[in-house]
């Protein structure tokens, strides 16, 4: 028994119970989510050192694998349900409207972050996803404008037709192998995947779970959600949910599809991702859409990064997705008050100094200066990207340069607004202390790791090690091998 | 030139399906998860329907999240459809067929979707089939008398809110006793008895009731949305 | 015939109805049928599902009364398809609700028309004129499926 099912299963429980609560007292109701989670966090974060040693399957309902569900717990995955437990305690919804819906769906969002990080059954993850995605329609529309149901539609509408192609691929591979055990897949894998109904199984899959990672030809979502969305929502979305659809693909490429062809395609759509999310950042006129497209860029570099061979890849993608994942929430919540028109941002840099600052700080990281992490993480990138000596690895590698460039170009135009003489016409709002706070403490959370870099990379490092472990995955899971036809 | 595109894209999937299916291998389809289950169900869950066994023990979370997705989908559809103003149109009455259908009908589904339910672990049905059994049984009558309040959406919120809860509990008492969340636990019985396969049955009534109100809940948000001008 | 037995038939049904699906999804505008074209595309999803251990002549995975049959089907692929139906259900929901507010609001459910207004009320909210078409992000509309749907709001 461990008591890490908790950390999926609790915030369900409170979510379900949530609104007969606060028929006995809103006040409990207000603060029971917070409290959840706290509860939550703290149970994973007791398990984490456990992990650094050996990886965890816990069998649901006790039946052996490859028969029930297993929920398999390395470092890797518990650090990314972490990061969406923490992250939606700092990121909690806060409308006037639909409090009580808008509690109920963050708690159900850090539940099923949580369970999709550390699934270990594909049909599973692919349940998983889906209330992931059926939870965010709601946060998104939870902003009551008609922009928000209109943008929720047509993401609904990307997100429906992916969700139906990773199914057909989940269908083929079930077919050819047999089970939807990660562990037992990655067994069979090298004998039944490593063919063309394999490489289509990946490439459904690949389309259904990018819808949420921003991938390049499925994520014309990205600018109108985050345009429409309330600020801690953009934030959750681009910061924490893009990341765990990115851990499912990283999951698949590891254990289960081995076909070189796929990282091929990885690459390709990484390097036009970067290509479109950069080149339209640099033409948007606010900084809601800015952020957006951005985001689709960098998403664009961690999957460059998963298409390098090996554990170098791995390391890079995370390296580059835990810095993507402290920065890109902090500038949302720092847009907040900043939305509309970058010209009419003029002088926003009197009202909130430590607004104006920290979002200096910021743009040096993404665009990746010395000594900010944001370099680092883009070095690991690059230099197994060149040290591979391919000519579509080389150009992958200018891609990157060339869009550091252009996010300096299109960051530093904000950031002149910001500190222009003249302000505005109409006066700035200051941000909500809360917002500030938060996105103080996740800037601080950077400052600090450019203290702490090497320890800090050696830790990395070593859950990139253990995630692209496959014989430990099986080992631990220990799946029982099929017979032919039990009852036959 | 924008359905030539179209047309040219659709023509290009249809033959890498083709191309596709002529690389499925058809061969092995016998050794696989479900027919070691189909060895073992019976005695590891006692439950007859093997179906069940699957989606209530072998995949019960998978359960868990699909109903929770059902909530989901019920809360944001009551979120984004609002209330109704007073004086908006309502549609007009139904006739007097449909009317006396519906008042003779709602026993007779009931009993039928709660039969569904409770035989769920030995015959075809269960908790899914016959919730939404027992939902039709309360949107015939909106159906017949638009603008009717049968069910009250606070109790239908309370009764969703704690069937989901059933669920959620029933597997943390298999934790209290030391087990993985989600184990069958009491007596297996007789296989093919009705009082039989454990919590199985009475996790399927916890679905049953949950789909059934959800769906209920969700029907009235859809009747009740404003008619379009 | 050779080539057309029953697996085969279904096969091509499966795949037929997800073809059939993407064509609504990608052809029309209309954003009732796009949604009925997704609702397409999953049955057809839903029914390779359960081709993928489909055997012809075996019975249902349940036992009546101790007679144990020679071969059952695989339950696994039905429970998948049941949570898959459900969960299709859910979201069919919600998107209805959905295209009942958008209609409300923008008095349209043309997809071409649902985007202008959308990128109209995005960029009122900002204060900042609509972007010009040739200044619209077209460089994300490269890939066949993707440029159709764009296509179908740009132009």
């Amino acid at each position: 028994m461990s008591l890490l099912v908790l950390m999926i299963v609790l915030p369900l429980l409170t979510a379900f119970l949530l609104s007969s609560i606060d028929r006995l007292s809103t006040f409990a109701a207000r603060v029971m989510g917070p409290l959840v989670l706290l509860a939550t966090a703290a149970i994973g974060l007791s398990v984490w050192p456990q992990l650094g040693d050996a990886p965890l399957a816990v069998q649901w309902g006790g039946f052996q694998a490859p028969l029930g569900i297993t929920l398999y717990a390395d470092q890797f995955g518990l650090l990314f349900a972490l990061a969406m437990t923490i992250g939606t305690l700092l990121l909690w919804p806060r409308s006037t409207e639909n409090q009580l819906r808008s509690s109920s769906l963050a708690l159900l969002l850090a539940g099923t972050g949580s369970g999709l990080a550390l699934s270990g059954d594909l049909f599973n993850i692919y349940v998983f996803y889906e209330l992931m995605t059926v939870v965010s329609y709601g946060l998104i529309a939870s902003r009551g404008t008609s922009g928000s149901f209109a943008s929720t539609l047509r993401y609904l509408v990307i997100s429906g037709f992916g969700a139906a192609l990773a199914l057909a691929g989940i269908a083929l591979v079930y077919q050819a192998t047999g089970t939807l055990n990660l562990a037992q897949l990655a067994q069979l894998a090298p004998e039944k995947l490593n063919n063309l109904q394999g490489f289509a199984a990946f490439v459904l899959m690949l389309v259904g779970f990018g819808v949420k990672a921003e991938l390049f030809p499925v994520n014309m979502w990205v600018p109108e959600v985050y345009a429409t969305a309330s600020s801690r929502v953009s934030a959750l979305l681009a910061g924490v949910v893009s990341k765990l659809a990115l851990l499912i693909i990283m999951r698949l490429l590891i254990l289960v599809f081995h076909q070189p062809e796929a990282l091929t395609v990885l690459l390709v759509l990484g390097i036009l991702g970067v290509v479109s999310g950069e080149l339209a950042a640099w033409r948007a006129r606010d900084l809601n859409r800015m952020l957006a497209f951005s985001s689709i860029g960098q998403l664009g570099v961690m999957f460059i990064a998963l298409s390098i061979p090996g554990n170098a890849g791995i390391f890079a993608a995370l390296a580059v997705m835990v810095h993507h994942l402290f920065l890109k929430p902090s500038m949302f919540l720092l847009a907040e008050r900043w939305g509309g028109s970058i010209k009419g941002l003029a002088g926003a840099a009197k009202t909130s100094p430590l607004g104006a600052a920290l979002f200096v700080l910021l743009s040096l990281s993404l665009i990746g200066v010395p000594p900010l992490p944001g370099f680092w993480a883009k070095l690991l990138v690059i230099m197994p990207l060149l040290a591979l000596d391919q000519p579509l690895y080389y150009f992958a590698a200018f891609v990157i340069l060339a869009a550091a460039s252009l996010e300096a170009n299109y960051l530093f135009r904000v950031v002149m607004k910001l500190y222009e003489k003249e302000p505005a016409a109409t006066p700035h709002n200051a941000h909500a202390t809360l917002d500030l706070a938060t996105a103080v403490f996740l800037g601080a959370g950077l400052v600090a790791a450019v203290f702490m870099l090497i320890p800090l990379a050696d830790r990395l490092d070593g859950i990139a090690a253990q995630a692209s472990d496959v014989s430990t995955y099986i080992q631990t899971v220990a799946p029982q091998p099929l017979q032919s036809g039990g009852v036959q | 030139m924008r359905r030539f595109t179209a047309a040219l894209f659709l023509l290009g999937l249809g033959v890498m399906i083709a191309a596709i299916y002529q690389h499925i291998d058809f061969s092995n389809t016998a050794v696989n998860a479900g027919q070691a289950i189909n060895a073992v169900a019976a005695e590891e869950t006692g439950a007859a329907n093997f179906v069940t066994s699957v989606v209530l023990a072998y995949r019960g979370i998978d359960t868990l999240l699909e109903l929770t997705i059902l909530f989901t989908a019920a809360m944001i559809g009551g979120m984004v459809l609002g209330r109704r103003r007073v004086d908006a149109p309502r549609d007009p009455d139904a006739g007097f067929i449909l009317r006396t259908g519906a008042d003779l009908l709602f026993p007779l589904l009931l009993v039928v979707g709660l039969y569904i339910i409770l035989h769920g672990h030995l015959t075809p049905g269960g908790g899914f089939q016959g919730g939404v059994i027992l939902a039709a049984a309360f949107f015939l009558p909106l159906l017949a008398r638009p603008g009717i309040t049968l069910i009250d959406q606070r109790v239908v919120s309370l009764v969703e809110g704690l069937a989901g809860a059933t669920f959620i509990i029933i597997g943390l008492l298999a934790m209290f006793d030391g087990k993985e969340f989600l184990t069958p636990l009491l007596d297996k019985g007789e296989l093919g008895a009705l009082i039989s396969a454990g919590t199985l049955p009475i996790l399927y009534l916890a679905v049953g009731i949950k789909v059934g109100s959800e769906l209920a809940g969700l029907l009235a948000h859809l009747a009740e949305a404003e008619a379009l001008d | 015939m050779d080539i057309l037995d029953n697996n085969t038939i279904l096969y091509i049904a499966a795949f037929g109805l997800m073809l059939i699906g993407i064509s609504g999804i990608v052809i029309s505008n209309h954003l009732m049928r796009i949604i009925f074209g997704i609702a397409l595309l999953e049955a057809g999803a839903n029914l390779l599902l359960l081709l993928s251990t489909y055997h012809e002549g075996a019975s249902a995975p349940i036992i009546v009364a101790d007679n144990i049959p020679t071969m059952m089907a695989d339950p696994v692929p039905q429970a998948l398809v049941l949570t898959a139906i459900v969960i299709g259900v859910g979201i069919l929901a919600l998107a209805l609700s959905l295209a009942i507010r958008v209609q409300r609001a923008y008095g349209t459910l043309d997809m071409r028309e649902v985007r202008l207004k959308l990128e109209q009320e995005i960029s009122d909210e900002a204060g900042i004129d609509m972007p010009s078409s040739s200044e619209k992000p077209d460089d994300i509309a490269k890939v066949p499926l993707n440029s159709v749907v764009q296509q179908e709001s740009g132009s």
